[in-house]
């Protein structure tokens, strides 16, 4: 499949601030690629500069074979926007907005009734399509979001958090839709989002963005691998290298680490700060990727109960995309 | 295309915004009838104090003295006496209508019957209809001082005549008396003994003429509320910032010309129908409320100009403040404050005239006064667009600039 969209060193800066720092990927044709990272990663700069909303600093990408710096118009017309804020205009109806949507991109008369109809099909929306926007319940107005974005039928699709503050029902249909205009019409979809299971539930491949870099690039298979089993937090009484060597090499035990800790607080006057074999909140955590989670449990259990260390907290992680970001990054996703 | 497409949905959003359309349409009409009315009802109330004329006695013979006495009997005006540079004083200050000067020897001339001239000056900004007053009662008492002259010479003769005549002839019959009195009745009116001469310093005294008060209230109020518009055009372009559309027009297939002119354009009618909204009231809605009428039928051509060029400049306001203001406060709040502050000092409130003479030249720092100023050349004074080409033309100047600020400033990535 060629690639309809390729990246190549994005970069973004505000004066000092650098808030993309040189990404490059591509998206082949009909994929939909997921962008995911927590808020402030940079991820709806980086679309932002794809769609010609700001201009990269330096780098360039290239959009259906044009160039974004220097052929912005094709370019343009290649891609749809939604935008993560409800842009539509609320004392509009839903047609009036998708008219004057359709009509920025050159549509008019037949065609222009036409696609608008077709995209108040996708969206479920055509018995309520002359009602105005600022009735709409917050997941109605995310889908005429969307529709808007679609009306001109873009080749590639960039959806920026599209299911913020939306129902269940409404996040549902809004997959549905994503996944019915990939499969049935081929359309490409770049899909951001700082939540896991949409990137993992939709996405062919995604890149996972942090601080403006991307941190790791694979299809959502191979970045779940990543962690093998998946990854157990220890919370123990003590600790040192030789404990952290040997719960190393346990059996079905990728790895062990200790989580850094923040400094504790200074103890109450006449206090001791930590009793020995008591745990509290700043005890030290191992971090333990496990090649299969339930032996990896068992057998640090065992190893810890041997050599008398108190357990003061267990937090099992099945393995999934936060669970690869929180291994990459030491932070969650929704932090 | 895509530009007449972002017109029509910014027009159908103002249009369903009833706060706006109020402010827009009815508050201007409100405002005109509460300024006309009360203004109008000012003039009709409060008696009119009386004229000045200074009066500048170079003669101080008898007859000199009874023309002063005379024209201050008649009642409709004050007389002031003055030197020849009190008199000149005064009416550079504009304190007198103008200046009575009457010549050394003008006692003994008109006591031989010798033609005299007296010269009226009036003030350059004086009112022509004080002026015209006072030169007919001056006219008046003139030609009474001739005709009376000219029957005393006329029966002062008679009675030397027939003292000369023998007794038993009657030099003088009834009939021969009335033909002699017809006679330098006639003469007085051909020939007058006592000339006034009309002295206009200049052509612009007729142009500075004060303008009716109440009909400076229209023009005034359209600028102001043409100008309000503005923020409506910065609202806007806020507003689709804020919910995001703005990005998604961005991304779209159109240019930034073609997006900044369609976000004015909604500007620009609303400012052209408001223009007509008020006028129209300021014509026939006044005439019907018995109120003095806008005279826009002296100048509709030199009026659709301005209307033009005051709707452009407003809608290149709007995008200058939308280029500028970051937040909604400042929108509301400063652009509120500058866009009534600017009418204020502009002429919008306060008649120019009145604002000239303590201001000076500071009003012309905003567009508000040329727009003021053309429309009251225009409709009050009856001027031709000529005269006020210099006005539109730094309207127009103002437009370029506040273009310019807004295109430089004008931030699309935020």
């Amino acid at each position: 499949m060629p690639a309809i969209l390729e990246v190549d060193h994005l970069v973004k800066k505000y004066g000092d601030f650098e808030a993309v720092k040189g990404i490059s990927f591509s998206v082949e044709e009909g994929e939909v690629f997921g962008l995911l990272g927590p808020n402030g990663a940079g991820k709806t700069q980086t679309i932002s500069m794809l769609t010609g909303v700001i201009p990269p600093t330096e780098g360039t990408a290239r959009i259906g074979g044009y160039d974004i710096r220097k052929e912005s118009d094709q370019v343009k017309k290649i891609n749809g926007l939604v935008p993560q804020d409800l842009a539509l205009y609320p004392t509009l109806s839903a047609r009036a907005n998708l008219n004057f949507f359709g009509r920025i991109y050159g549509l008019h008369g037949r065609e222009l009734k036409e696609r608008v109809e077709d995209v108040l099909r996708i969206v479920a929306l055509t018995e309520r399509a002359d009602q105005v926007v600022d009735k709409f319940s917050g997941g109605m107005k995310r889908r005429v979001n969307i529709a808007a974005g679609l009306v001109h039928q873009p080749r590639l699709l960039f959806l920026d958090e599209p299911t913020v503050g939306v129902d269940p029902q409404s996040r549902n249909h809004i997959f549905e839709s994503v996944q019915r205009l990939n499969r049935e019409r081929g359309m490409s979809v770049v899909y951001t989002s700082h939540y896991m299971e949409e990137v993992e539930t939709l996405c062919n491949r995604a890149a996972i963005i942090d601080e403006g870099r991307i941190i790791a690039m694979d299809t959502i298979k191979n970045l779940i691998a990543m962690l093998g089993g998946g990854v157990v937090y220890v919370g123990v009484s003590r600790i040192d290298d030789t404990i952290l060597a040997q719960i190393s090499a346990l059996p079905a035990v990728k790895e062990a680490a200790l989580v850094p800790q923040p400094p504790a607080p200074p103890a109450p006057e006449g206090k001791e700060s930590n009793v020995e074999g008591k745990p509290t909140a700043t005890n030290p955590v191992i971090k333990i990727v496990a090649q299969q989670n339930q032996q990896a449990v068992v057998n640090v259990l065992g190893y810890l109960n041997q050599h008398d260390i108190v357990i003061s907290s267990l937090e099992i992680m099945q393995p999934n995309l936060e669970s690869v970001f929180l291994h990459l990054t030491g932070k969650k996703l929704r932090e | 295309m895509k530009t007449l497409s972002i017109t029509f949905k910014d027009l159908q959003i103002f249009f369903k915004d009833r706060g706006t359309l109020f402010q827009l349409f009815i508050l201007p009409l409100l405002f005109i009838l509460v300024f006309s009315g009360a203004l109008n009802a000012i003039s009709a109330s409060d008696a009119p104090a009386l004229p000045i004329l200074a009066v500048v006695d170079l003669d101080g013979g008898a007859t000199a003295q009874s023309l002063i006495g005379d024209i201050a009997a008649d009642g409709s005006l004050s007389v002031q006496p003055c030197t020849i540079t009190e008199a000149q004083s005064q009416l550079d200050q504009n304190k007198v209508v103008g200046v009575l000067t009457i010549p050394a020897g003008f006692t003994t001339s008109v006591q031989q019957s010798t033609p005299v001239t007296l010269d009226f000056t009036t003030g350059t900004k004086a009112d022509p209809q004080q002026v015209e007053a006072i030169r007919l009662v001056l006219e008046s008492i003139a030609a009474d001082m001739t005709l009376e002259s000219q029957i005393l010479a006329s029966l002062q003769q008679m009675g030397e005549m027939q003292a000369n005549a023998p007794e038993q002839y009657q030099v003088f019959t009834t009939e021969r008396i009335l033909a002699q009195a017809h006679t330098q009745f006639e003469n007085a009116q051909v020939r007058p003994l006592i000339n006034i001469i009309q002295s206009v310093p200049n052509q612009e005294s007729e142009q500075e003429a004060t303008p009716d008060l109440s009909l400076s209230a229209i023009p005034g109020f359209t600028v102001l509320f043409v100008f309000l518009t503005a923020q409506t055009t910065a609202r806007s372009i806020y507003e689709e910032k804020k919910i995001g559309s703005f990005r998604r027009l961005v991304a779209a297939p159109l240019s930034k010309v073609e997006l900044l002119i369609g976000k004015i354009m909604p500007n620009f009618i609303t400012g052209l129908v408001q223009i007509v909204v008020i006028f129209a009231f300021g014509s026939l809605g006044m005439r019907l409320l018995g109120l003095t009428p806008l005279p826009i039928e002296k100048a509709p051509i030199g009026t659709i100009l301005i209307a033009i060029i005051l709707a452009l400049c407003s809608s290149a306001f709007g995008i200058a403040i939308a280029a500028i203001a970051r937040t909604e406060n400042q929108i509301s709040g400063v652009s509120t404050l500058l866009l009534w502050g600017m009418g204020l000092l502009g002429g919008s409130l306060i008649p120019l005239f009145v604002l000239e003479r303590f201001l000076g030249p500071i009003p012309m720092i905003v567009p508000h006064y040329w727009a003021n100023r053309a429309l009251d050349d225009l409709l009050i004074r009856g001027l031709g667009i000529g005269d006020v080409a210099l006005d539109l033309g730094v309207l127009l100047g103002f437009c370029l600039l506040f273009f310019g600020v807004g295109l430089w400033r004008f931030d699309f990535e935020r």
